[in-house]
């Protein structure tokens, strides 16, 4: 039985199934929100799951230059590992994997699929593409700084006088005492989180790597048919995983007992983050340069996380 | 006087860094190595010195609790680092003769291929 | 019997070096090069379970010159715990290089004198961590340091590598001048050079030619450990030396410095509670890792960038040393350990693709995926360790890092712990972008004209690859056993300096001149957080065959999967239609807005590697001035 518990957690709730069905929802959402406020209809929200399966039919090419099994590869690990951090973030305080993991791991985990989208953009071996991973790179190192920065802020918030890298403990702490976002000192981290989960999903102000036109969607210029519609859904998920990450760190706690009212209230938080973070500057915000990313996070950013840190860290 | 020997050894080691630092010679560099070792190898022989003590070189049966004699020790040491700096300075005259064939100077600041 | 196992396990490789040197024939003398390396490792292998596992400390008197009145007269070699973990690290890095130069060598002459003077390194390093003898270490120190020149002047019809040997010797020699001056002063107080009993006469006692002899041996140790300001040496000398070399130097010549420094400050003058001593290592560990990962960046050679990640590595293993805690110096050993694995495997690699191609430059060099495939995997393998992605031992050893040092900042309130750890996420941040920039530039991207026709490094190169590469995968999977039977062990041995003195110089001995034993605890890895790399892995398994089987019961692509050399030239070419024209986006164009944000520090830090010996000098001679003369004002 037990191994059936873990099978169902990994593969339906809150694992495989449910983060796809997530995911595509929230990137249908995304899309819907942004064309309203453009004053456009927009497509309908299902439309990132046609989309997918549209993409899945369709013939795929590996270009000459390209090394085969890297390419094709390198979505599949992406993917997998996006699900696996999925099983790792807290809905509330239900932590199904509780004490495997913690945020330095979820920091480091959160690199495999940015990177994935680099090896494979890299082994296609287009000249596009090698443009596209170098801007994707950039975008890693700009806002790894802050959002570790977070993370050890939430660490040391938690640890009531220690230090903590758990997650449980962050949750519980959150519950005793009242989500983190309500602890004024936590406020600029919270604001600098919201500005590193668009360049984490790669979302519009700070889409640099994939500009479409510009350098032809950079790593996925190649791309097409089913590595393409996996690499679709990476970025989907994304759409879902960092709002849950600001969610579990800074909305933590506050668990209602039942599981799906929970669930319920956790994806709404979610949505609500989303759009703050991810569908208001893609509506209302142009492209950023890729020096202009990079000096935005390093400056504004971590100057943000760095003064909640130090306020925390005083114990203000 | 002991004093003496300490402040020549700190001398000829400061000596020879200034060479490594400010002569741009390959060959004077070098000597500047054996300078400095030349100093390290006095300022060793100075550590032992017991003012007043004989050589320290005995038989067994010679050997007698009041003998006052020099530490036999930092010598050893001593002839060890002289053997090590003879090494090193034959190893860099080696490596600086194949220099100038191959590029045609003793010039320290144009023998930087490596840099950046 | 046990006892004799250390110097035999020396003396095995400087045979070797002698006997290798008088046999003509290539086989043969092949032969006796493996035997000796695996006569050496097999004897450490030995000394496993009673000294690791069951706490014995092995010494030995050369010569059976035993203690006359409580006096060392004679040298002594003593293997605890740490001396032995050392010395497997060494062993197995000296038989992975040893059995990967058979082949690598194939179009190079006087291959015996390679022969000789790599056992002699070998010995020579061995020589090092085993000895308990403080001018025995400077000796040995020598020996390796002159084996290690002569043989970065190996290929000396490489561009540079005459040069790159000088550097290291000059520069070398301001750190071996340093070790000889130190030992020299301990010796003029406490008139012993054996380092147990100097770790007895010296406890408690701050004397100014003490604090005189520290200050120097620190420095001595961290140039033979490249770090920060030594590091533009290492860089020279790795990237000219033969890559076989590269690996010892990288892995083994640095270990020595960061061995010497442990022995040095934990055992010898315990100076680790004086927070001015921890800060310092910290701090000089801090730097190196900072510098050289963005010297790293900037650099347009494979094996020269490989050299400058060497040195950051070893930076973050000098801040956890730094710390003071048994924690942080078992993490800090496990990070050294894996260090040497996964550095040796890049190195390896770099040679691999020297040997097919002729060269290393990255702007040269592009999309040889599709031709070595088998030596791209171990690349890809020794990339995501290096850069600490998990589940690879990389990343297991700098998480227990970051663990010690975000611990030691809230023990401590110190804000300068946290900068810390800070500055050792954004170095991991920036090896990863440095290892894309190696990815990109040589296995892919598009592949050059002239490398049209490279072949795959043949297996006998790619098999003690293997090695390193599967070592990579398993230390990285069990923390948890690396950390309790390997750098546990040896973390306390480092700590437990009385054993140490009684184990040289009779029991009791430590006790009557006041020293009190510590009781090391045993080690949790899971201190601040978790990490579980089995039960993610599995995980991860289960969530990659649930996705595999989903696709494949969606069928075949309905459209046709296509790949072709050319079956519609539509398949040839680029989005853009660049089919004919090559335009490789190499080394050089990557990470332009980084560079461009940073680009005073990246100007300034290019015109201060000047490359001129005289300036590197000055570097050092003002490392060393600045050394005591910190020691004297907070010791």
């Amino acid at each position: 039985m037990a191994i059936l518990t873990i099978l169902f957690y990994i593969l339906i709730f809150p694992g495989l199934l449910f983060c796809v069905a997530v995911g595509l929802l929230f990137a249908g959402i995304d899309r819907k929100l942004v064309a309203r406020m453009q004053g456009r209809v927009g497509p309908p929200v299902t439309q990132p799951l046609y989309d997918f399966f549209k993409l899945i039919g369709k013939e795929t090419i590996i270009p000459a230059a390209a090394n085969k099994k890297v390419f094709l590869a390198a979505p599949v690990v992406g993917l997998v590992s996006l699900v696996t951090i999925a099983l790792f973030i807290p809905i509330k305080l239900f932590m199904p994997f509780n004490g495997m993991m913690d945020v330095v791991v979820i920091l480091y985990l959160l690199c495999i699929p940015s990177l994935c989208l680099i090896v494979g953009g890299a082994a296609s071996g287009s000249p596009f593409a090698g443009v596209g991973i170098s801007r994707e790179m950039v975008a890693i190192i700009a806002y790894e700084l802050p959002l570790a920065i977070i993370l050890l802020t939430a660490g040391k918030l938690a640890g009531l006088g220690e230090v903590t890298f758990s997650f449980a403990d962050i949750e519980l702490y959150q519950a005793y005492f009242g989500p983190n976002l309500l602890h004024w000192s936590m406020l600029p981290a919270a604001v600098a989180m919201l500005l590193v989960i668009p360049c984490e999903v790669g979302a519009h102000p700070f889409d640099i790597a994939e500009a479409e036109t510009e350098i032809c969607e950079g790593p996925l210029c190649e791309y097409s048919g089913r590595p393409l519609a996996v690499f679709k859904l990476n970025t989907a998920l994304k759409t879902f995983i960092m709002p849950a990450l600001f969610t579990a760190l800074f909305l933590g706690g506050m668990g209602t007992g039942m599981l799906w009212l929970d669930v319920l209230i956790f994806l709404a938080e979610c949505v609500a983050v989303m759009f703050v973070s991810m569908t208001l500057p893609h509506a209302i915000c142009a492209r950023l340069k890729v020096e202009q990313v990079f000096k935005f996070y390093w400056t504004i950013v971590t100057g943000l996380a760095i003064c909640s840190f130090v306020l925390v860290w005083l114990g203000v | 006087m002991i004093l003496v020997n300490y402040i020549a050894s700190i001398f000829l080691i400061v000596l020879g860094f200034y060479t490594l630092i400010f002569k741009t010679d390959l060959i004077k560099i070098v000597i500047g190595l054996g300078i400095v070792d030349y100093g390290v190898n006095l300022l060793i022989v100075s550590v032992g010195f017991n003012p007043g003590g004989t050589a320290p070189i005995f038989t067994v049966n010679e050997l007698d609790p009041g003998m006052f004699f020099v530490d036999p020790i930092p010598q050893a040491l001593t002839l060890t680092s002289i053997v090590i700096g003879a090494c090193v300075t034959a190893l860099a005259l080696s490596l600086v003769v194949r220099m100038r064939e191959e590029y045609n100077t003793l010039d320290a600041r144009e023998i930087r291929r490596l840099r950046g | 019997m046990m006892q004799h196992f250390p110097v035999l396990a020396i003396f095995a490789l400087f045979l070797g070096a002698f006997v290798s040197s008088l046999i003509r024939n290539k086989t043969a003398r092949n032969g006796v090069v493996v035997l000796s390396v695996l006569t050496s490792f097999g004897l450490l292998c030995a000394l496993v379970k009673p000294v690791m596992l069951e706490g014995e400390i092995i010494s030995y008197w050369l010569g059976g010159w035993k203690p006359v009145a409580d006096y060392a007269i004679g040298i002594g070699l003593e293997v605890d715990a740490l001396s032995l973990f050392f010395g497997l690290v060494v062993g197995l890095a000296v038989i992975v290089s040893a059995l990967y130069s058979f082949r690598y060598l194939e179009y190079d002459d006087a291959q015996s004198k390679y022969y000789t003077l790599y056992l002699i390194l070998g010995g020579g390093v061995l020589g090092l961590v085993l000895s308990g003898d403080l001018f025995n270490i400077y000796v040995m120190v020598e020996i390796m340091t002159f084996a290690a020149v002569a043989l970065t002047a190996y290929r000396n019809f490489m561009p540079g590598a005459l040069e790159a040997a000088f550097k290291y010797l000059v520069i070398g020699s301001i750190g071996s001048t340093c070790i000889l001056v130190g030992t020299a002063m301990l010796y003029l107080q406490y008139h012993t050079l054996n380092l147990a009993q100097l770790s007895a006469l010296i406890s408690g006692t701050a004397m100014p030619s003490s604090i005189l002899a520290f200050g120097l041996l620190i420095v001595g140790f961290a140039c033979k450990a490249f770090l920060v300001p030594y590091h533009p040496i290492a860089a020279d000398a790795h990237g000219t030396a033969p890559s076989s070399i590269s690996v010892i130097i990288s892995g083994v010549l640095t270990k020595t410095g960061v061995y010497g420094i442990i022995r040095v400050c934990y055992c010898v003058f315990r100076a680790m509670d004086q927070s001015a001593v921890q800060v310092f290592l910290v701090l000089l560990g801090t730097i190196s890792m900072f510098v050289c990962v963005t010297m790293a960046l900037a650099q347009h050679d494979f094996k020269r960038l490989l050299a400058f990640h060497s040195i950051s590595q070893i930076g973050y293993v000098i801040t956890a040393i730094g710390l003071s805690t048994t924690f942080g110096l078992a993490s800090g050993l496990y990070h050294a350990m894996n260090h040497t694995i996964f550095k040796g495997l890049l190195f390896l690699c770099a040679g691999c693709v020297l040997h097919q191609t002729g060269t290393t430059k990255l702007d040269e060099l592009g999309g040889l995926s599709k031709r070595m495939p088998k030596t791209c995997t171990l690349f890809l393998i020794g990339a995501a360790s290096i850069s600490g992605i998990p589940p690879f031992n990389g990343f297991a050893s700098k998480w227990l890092i970051y663990q010690a040092v975000y611990q030691r900042a809230s023990e401590t309130g110190n804000l300068f712990y946290v900068f810390v750890v800070l500055v050792a996420l954004v170095t991991s941040v920036l090896t990863l972008a440095s290892f894309v920039k190696v990815a990109q530039s040589v296995f892919f991207g598009q592949l050059p004209e002239k490398l049209k026709d490279t072949q795959e490094a043949p297996a006998a190169m790619r098999a003690p690859m293997w090695i390193f590469g599967g070592l990579c995968i398993l230390t990285g999977l069990f923390p948890a056993v690396v950390v309790n039977y390997f750098t546990g062990p040896a973390a306390a041995a480092a700590l437990n300096a009385g054993s140490y003195i009684d184990a040289m110089m009779g029991a009791g001995y430590a006790g009557r001149l006041s020293t009190v034993p510590v009781t090391v605890p045993a080690l949790q890895i899971n201190t601040l957080g978790f990490y579980d790399p089995i039960t993610w892995i599995v995980l991860l398994l289960t969530v990659l065959l649930a996705f595999t089987i989903v696709s494949l019961m969606g069928g075949r692509a309905r459209g046709a999967r296509i790949q072709g050399e050319a079956i519609d030239p539509k398949y040839d070419t680029f989005f853009g239609g660049e089919a004919g024209e090559y335009s490789q986006v190499g080394g050089a164009d990557l990470f332009w807005g980084f560079k461009h944000n940073l680009r005073h520090y990246f100007s300034f830090m290019h015109g201060a590697h000047s490359g001129v010996v005289n300036d590197y000098a000055l570097w050092g001679i003002t490392a060393v001035a600045v050394t005591v003369a910190y020691m004297f004002l907070f010791l």
